[in-house]
């Protein structure tokens, strides 16, 4: 702790020392923001073929999917209102939209 | 005895407020400088929330004899403005304001682009220069260090750091900030436009990358925990903050989130905007040193605005021009105002730059930045 009166000396010093601990702080928050992208894309990436294990039963489905997204039942709503939720589950979970396939969207 | 209706008139006339006001003017010019910041706030739009609050705090606080600042003796209750009050003196209000600035907060730009955070950290540089200039026109260390906050651009960090250092330049401090953040579309253009080429101006930006759910819910536990543990100081403002985000991002907690945002946020900033402005008394506000903060302050926010535009032109070399300086100067933490202007100016050199997302990093940056900037100055000057 600085106690009064300040020299000009300790001023300078007290002024340099916050403005590099401030960098060197965010600096640090950098390096952790890139540790935790690195893990959670890592593990994320690690969990896509752990979660498509029945692969063999989603492969079809998937190849079937531009026909089957042409044929999505509408019950009350239009097909702009769909392409809206399809983007936004898409969005929400993550799966690109050529690997989801919506059979029937209904408004409630 | 014998009524006299004169007489009750003159007693009532001579214990009145108004018989008080001529024993002491300065309280008559407070209050005139109340209604000229009632007129900035509900006129002129400036920083409305909170200067509106201050204003009438302001006041209230500049009636005489009303009582509402008295402290609890053994025979009498507190006033109520003392009682808000300690809300600032326990630094309970500007933790909750953060609070609720971390349940609005989207980090994710951060997050895409973390190099962001030098620029939020090159924009506190307005807090170390204005700090310097507080001692050189005679303020004490600590006067100092809570005028410089104000470069931080962060209302209720500065307010935070004036109440544990700066008691009696509170008042003075906070409107200073909240008005030079009100002021920052005027301040920082013809600054961002001196020190940027037309060319550097143009620049547009690559598209951030996209930014999972899951590093968003990792992110202020990480930060939390690494910054609260190397800087102990910061730990009211990083922990609210932080928890506030983590109750937006979690997915789980979104009346939480809601309530932070909106209802205890609003509810914080009337208490917070009275207590402020209660302190505002002519004692300690009609003074030069007043005016001595509302120009360091002045330049605390331009120095601040150089310090990020400079870091910004030289991440722009560094990368080979992928940088559009302009971003720097919204490394003050002022959200999202100085994203705005970072994003009009880049709009003004180029019509098809789109920097707003680029510029929240840096702005969002600035909070974390100030946040420290004000536990370091905690920790070198607090009791």
């Amino acid at each position: 702790m600085v106690r009064d009166p300040l020299s000009q000396l300790d001023a300078l010093v007290v002024a340099l020392s916050g403005f590099v601990i401030v960098f060197l702080m965010l600096a640090l928050l950098w390096g952790v923001i890139l540790v935790i992208s690195r893990v959670v894309s890592g593990v994320e990436h690690h969990q896509v073929p752990v979660m498509s294990a029945p692969a063999p039963a989603a492969v079809p489905a998937r190849a079937a999917a531009p026909a089957a997204s042409q044929q999505v039942v509408l019950e009350g709503i239009d097909e702009t209102q769909a392409a809206c939720v399809m983007a936004i589950v898409s969005h929400e979970t993550g799966i690109p939209l050529d690997q989801l396939v919506f059979k029937s969207i209904k408004a409630v | 005895m014998q009524f006299s209706f004169i007489g009750a008139l003159g007693e009532i006339l001579s214990g009145s407020g108004f018989a008080a006001l001529a024993n002491d003017p300065r309280n008559l010019i407070m209050i005139l400088i109340s209604f000229v910041l009632l007129y900035l706030g509900i006129g002129k739009k400036f920083e409305p929330l909170l200067l509106i609050p201050i204003a009438f705090g302001m006041l209230l606080a500049n009636f005489p004899i009303t009582g509402l600042l008295n402290a609890p003796t053994a025979t009498s209750s507190p006033g109520m403005l003392w009682v808000f009050y300690q809300g600032v003196e326990h630094a309970i209000y500007p933790s909750i304001i953060f609070l609720g600035i971390g349940a609005m907060t989207d980090f994710g730009p951060l997050i895409a682009r973390p190099s962001s955070l030098l620029l939020g950290a090159a924009a506190q540089l307005g807090i170390f220069a204005a700090f310097l200039l507080a001692l050189a026109l005679g303020f004490p260390g600590a006067v100092a260090a809570a005028i410089g906050i104000i470069g931080g651009a962060d209302g209720p960090t500065a307010i935070l750091v004036a109440s544990r250092l700066a008691r009696d330049y509170l008042p003075a401090i906070a409107i200073a900030a909240y008005s030079y953040m009100a002021l920052i579309p005027m301040i920082q253009p013809p600054l961002m436009r001196l020190l940027t080429t037309k060319e550097e101006r143009e620049i547009k930006m690559e598209q951030l990358r996209p930014v999972s759910k899951t590093e968003k819910i990792v992110f202020p536990i990480a930060v939390a925990t690494v910054v609260i543990l190397l800087i102990p100081d910061t730990a009211p403002l990083i922990g609210m903050l932080m928890l506030g985000n983590l109750l937006r991002e979690c997915g789980v907690t979104e009346r939480l989130s809601d309530t932070a945002q909106n209802a205890l946020c609003n509810i914080v900033t009337i208490f917070l905007g009275l207590s402020v402005g209660c302190k505002a008394v002519a004692s300690t506000f009609l003074t030069w040193d007043t005016i001595k903060i509302i120009i360091l302050g002045l330049i605390a926010f331009m120095f601040s605005t150089i310090g990020g535009l400079i870091f910004g032109k030289i991440m722009c070399k560094l990368t080979g021009g992928k940088v559009n300086p302009l971003i720097g100067s919204a490394g003050v933490s002022a959200v999202p105002m100085a994203a705005r202007v970072s994003q009009v100016e880049g709009q003004k050199a180029n019509p098809a730059n789109f920097l707003l997302m680029h510029a929240m990093g840096p702005n969002v940056a600035g909070v974390i930045g100030s946040a420290v900037a004000a536990g370091f100055m905690l920790k070198v000057f607090g009791a």
